[in-house]
């Protein structure tokens, strides 16, 4: 029942500081002091329950990272650290702010101090080394690669090493089948729990199809299914499309028996074993936004359809079974980077159900799976 | 493939299962309770993505209203009360599911009539049968529902399907009463149907206490009679009695709250560490902290009753008690309770529990004040300096829920001057999300089974136990009524109890 988080949160102004960890914790320690409206004798508690870190080659990014520092520390309260290696940048420059909440008395609680970083696109080990010179200690360290994740610089080796999650986005991408060969190569062996944001969109399409299987009746349907057809919007074949298809492909246990030639679309025959499921995973005729658009599965004796519409985003569930057809509407979860991430915070993920949807992906776009 | 025993598509994601499909029956659907929490909640929900498909709600009243009058009465209610704002398209999808029959309580047609929409929406839904119950109206009709229920067939579990029973606080108005009813929801429903409602156990933040308590180390070690000198938990209000004050004649501050609501808080705080959080666990666990309440022998002594006079609260004039509508003007029924609770056990023998409630308070807070010893030795005393004052923690469960633990620290300087700081951490400002409406989270576990967050009758009898002697010695006249000024801290009896004891009260 987790609530999205809007933004909420209000920000002292940014102040330019040298790159030097211990200036820059007897700033936070001041602002902390001014704030906290304590009496003399009292003393408050810096609430951080993690590190947020943010990394990209874009100073664009910087805008990015604030709208979730808006929003994020409500739920989150942290240290938020953006790096950025941007071309244009010569010398490497600190600046800090901080994020703070008014209670109804009017009195001020902060909830994010946040320090951004920005240097030379050959300042990449520079900066890394600052981050982990600021990280607080004991706390979470939770990233997030705004860029495309090909895991290959310093920044995103260092992140993949010290993080305990690291957040990226596998949809937008031109090359899928690589960037989904570079999260598998990325995630194995490591401690690190990667988070895609691809995989947090389709969250509520896995919850509402997992549904209909709940309960005697809808488990007796799993061993009925016939075929499986994902939509999808955008001009290519989405990521979030592709890991739907993945996600059932993998759950289900079903093996791939037949791939036809693609242009565009999927169209495969699995196996379960006893029976054939067909599998088409197109992209919709006009194009459209949402990225999965409505995903249709067909047992012997029942059809579930999950659909979104494509203004209000609520999402439309219709089922047919042999009691009669039921319909609901439901809303989706915001979209924004903020919500995205506490979602995924919020959930006791089990990361290998990622990583199995990712390969059974992979193998849908007859991509030969990465060595581990 | 044979069918799985486990829906292999659930694994990892947020919620383990959503509840069967199934109807909920609101009796007293045109009351306060459904259009202010119940049916808010359940849009909250469904929107959410939490009600099961086949859901369905009929409600059960008097009025003689169509589906249309009800659903337009819902959305009212849904507009004005509900956490989350009304969006058409999806309060469209769920009023399709909103139902009425009006009949009174009394006639066995109206059980019928409900028994076939029942039918009809089961066929229409697939809902397999699956009831709950809710008992959302004046609790002298709770008996007359069941019985009525039980003689139009509508108690009776089909194979394979569910029926539970939702009941609205109060359970019982003393011992005899809250026995009798026990007795004839039981004559209809097993204890493991009946799920009776506590909205205090449906809050976040008294849930907290249990997570607080359990999944720290550091505090479960002095939890204990060794290094607690006393326990408090008060409940303030600055309200009155807002407009029901016929409900509150007829109960008063120790029905109202203290039997409920701050029994199961202390119960919380009390009780032993539980294995798991599922099924019976907590419940066990409060029965034993119940079961330790020793019965108050001074009852003189050991409770203080008030009630407000005139006064001002939060800058404004306000009337007492006996001037507000619906209560009589020479009423003595308590709007102030403060009262002393041993709980005599391994854990806390000797240890006072003090509770207090009272409306028209300077503050609204409910909190869980937990004092400790003073340290054995007065090491800076002897060095002239004061004494350090004990550590005080506080679980603050309203409003501004939160956390404070005072200790005592050095003042910088030469001398040894001990001072106590206090170290504060807010939920409120520091996770600034609203939580779910308590009614949210009750009704799912109710649609779901779980009935941890319920009360059991073990519990409930066990607090009419206690209470009652209570009752009945005020109602002879011990411990006579005292008066407070609106928007004081309470009676001066209240002072005296603790000071007898060589304690004050917690400032709130
Ligand atoms: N309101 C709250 O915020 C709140 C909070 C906590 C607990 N509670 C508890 O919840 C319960 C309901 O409270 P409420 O405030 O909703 O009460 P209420 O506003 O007085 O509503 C009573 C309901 O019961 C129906 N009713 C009464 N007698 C009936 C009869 N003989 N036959 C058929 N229907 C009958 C009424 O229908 P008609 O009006 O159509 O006759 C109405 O729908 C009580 O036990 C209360 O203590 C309420």
């Amino acid at each position: 029942m987790a609530p999205d988080v809007a933004a909420g949160i209000e920000r002292l102004d940014d102040r330019a500081i040298a790159v030097d960890p211990g200036a820059i914790e007897g700033e936070f320690t001041k602002i902390w002091r001014a704030t906290s409206g304590a009496a003399s004798d009292e003393s408050s508690i810096r609430l951080r329950v993690l590190n947020f870190v943010a990394f990209a080659y874009e100073a664009a990014g910087a805008n990015r990272f604030r709208e979730v520092m808006r929003a994020l520390p409500q739920r989150y309260p942290c240290r938020g650290i953006l790096a950025v290696a941007a071309p244009g940048q010569r010398q490497l420059d600190a600046s800090i702010a901080a994020g703070f909440w008014r209670s109804s008395g009017g009195a001020r609680h902060i909830c994010s101090e946040e320090v951004q970083l920005v240097g030379g696109a050959a300042q990449e080990p520079e900066l890394a080394s600052a981050v982990l010179a600021l990280l607080v200690p004991e706390l979470p360290v939770v990233a997030w690669l705004m860029d495309a994740p090909d895991f290959g610089g310093r920044m995103s080796r260092e992140i993949l090493e010290t993080a305990d999650r690291a957040f990226f986005d596998t949809a937008g991408q031109v090359d899928t089948a690589a960037v989904f060969g570079h999260v598998l190569r990325a995630g194995a062996g490591r401690e690190v729990e990667l988070c895609d944001f691809a995989w947090g969109r389709i969250a509520t399409w896995r919850e509402l199809v997992a549904q209909f299987f709940d309960g005697d009746e809808g488990l007796r349907q799993l061993s009925k299914i016939q075929s499986i057809e994902i939509d999808g919007g955008g001009a290519r074949l989405s990521s979030e499309s592709l890991l739907l298809a993945g996600w059932l492909v993998s759950r289900l246990g079903l093996s791939l028996a037949y791939l036809a030639p693609s242009g565009g679309r999927i169209e495969a025959t699995l196996y379960d074993g006893t029976r054939g499921v067909t599998l088409k995973v197109a992209r919709g005729a006009d194009g459209g936004a949402a990225p999965v658009r409505e995903v249709r599965i067909r047992t012997g004796t029942a059809l579930l359809s999950v659909g979104i519409h494509p203004e209000s985003g609520h999402m439309h569930v219709r089922e047919q079974r042999e009691g009669g057809l039921s319909r609901r509407t439901v809303a989706s979860p915001r979209g924004d980077d903020a919500s995205a991430i506490a979602a995924a915070l919020d959930d006791r993920a089990d990361p290998t159900i990622y990583a199995e949807a990712l390969g059974s992906a992979l193998a849908l776009l007859a991509a030969p799976a990465p060595d581990a | 493939m044979t069918s799985p025993t486990r829906n292999p598509l659930r694994a990892g994601l947020h919620m383990p299962r959503t509840p069967d499909p199934c109807a909920l029956v609101v009796f007293g659907a045109t009351g306060d309770l459904t259009a202010r929490k119940l049916v808010p909640a359940l849009y909250n929900l469904a929107r959410e993505r939490l009600l099961p498909m086949g859901f369905s709600v009929v409600g059960f009243a008097r009025r003689d209203w169509s589906d249309e009058q009800f659903r337009a009465a819902m959305k009212d209610g849904v507009s004005k009360f509900s956490r989350e704002p009304l969006q058409d398209e999806i309060w469209e999808s769920f009023a399709r599911d909103l139902h009425y029959v009006s009949s009174d309580f009394a006639d066995p047609a109206g059980y019928r009539r409900l028994g076939e929409r029942l039918t009809k929406q089961d066929q229409a839904h697939g809902a397999g049968g699956n009831r709950l119950f809710y008992l959302a109206t004046q609790p002298t009709a709770y008996a007359e529902i069941a019985q009525n229920l039980k003689e139009a067939e509508l108690s009776r579990v089909a194979d394979g399907s569910w029926t539970r029973l939702v009941v609205e606080k109060p359970f019982g108005r003393d011992l005899e009463s809250a026995r009798k009813l026990d007795r004839s929801l039981g004559a209809v429903f097993r204890e493991r149907q009946i799920f009776r409602i506590d909205h205090y156990l449906g809050k976040e933040t008294v849930q907290n206490i249990i997570v607080f308590r359990f999944g720290n180390g550091i505090f479960e070690p002095i939890w204990n009679r060794r290094y607690v000198d006393n326990v408090q938990v008060s409940v303030g209000e600055t309200v009155g009695v807002e407009g029901r004050g016929g409900y509150y004649e007829e109960s008063g501050a120790l029905r109202d709250m203290v039997q409920n609501h701050l029994m199961q808080v202390l119960a919380l705080v009390a009780m032993e560490p539980v294995a798991s959080f599922t099924g019976d666990a907590v419940r066990d666990e409060k029965a034993k902290v119940f079961h330790a309440i020793m019965p108050i022998e001074d009852i003189a002594g050991s409770t203080v009753r008030a009630q407000y006079t005139a006064g001002a609260v939060l800058g404004e004039q306000v009337p007492g008690y006996r001037q507000e509508p619906g209560v009589a003007p020479d009423s003595r029924i308590e709007t102030y309770v403060a009262l002393k609770l041993t709980v005599e056990n391994w854990r806390w023998a000797g240890v006072p529990f003090y509770l207090r409630v009272g409306k028209r308070l300077p503050k609204r807070a409910t909190e869980v004040a937990i004092t400790f010893k003073t340290p054995p030795l007065q090491l800076f005393r002897q060095m002239g300096s004061e004494g350090p004052t004990p550590n005080l923690l506080v679980l603050r469960i309203q409003p501004d829920e939160g956390i404070s633990l005072r200790f005592g620290a050095k003042v910088p300087g030469t001398r040894s001057d001990v001072r106590p700081v206090n170290m504060d951490f807010r939920y409120g400002t520091s996770f600034g999300v609203e939580p779910p409406e308590a009614y949210e989270r009750l009704l799912l576990d109710a649609m779901l089974g779980d009935s941890t967050l319920f009360t059991r009758w073990d519990g409930v009898e066990a607090a009419w136990e206690l209470l009652t002697p209570v009752l009945d010695a005020w109602a002879s006249g011990v411990s006579p009524l005292r008066f407070y000024e609106a928007g004081s801290w309470g009676p001066d009896e209240a002072r005296t109890l603790m000071e007898r004891d060589g304690r004050e009260w917690h400032r709130m």
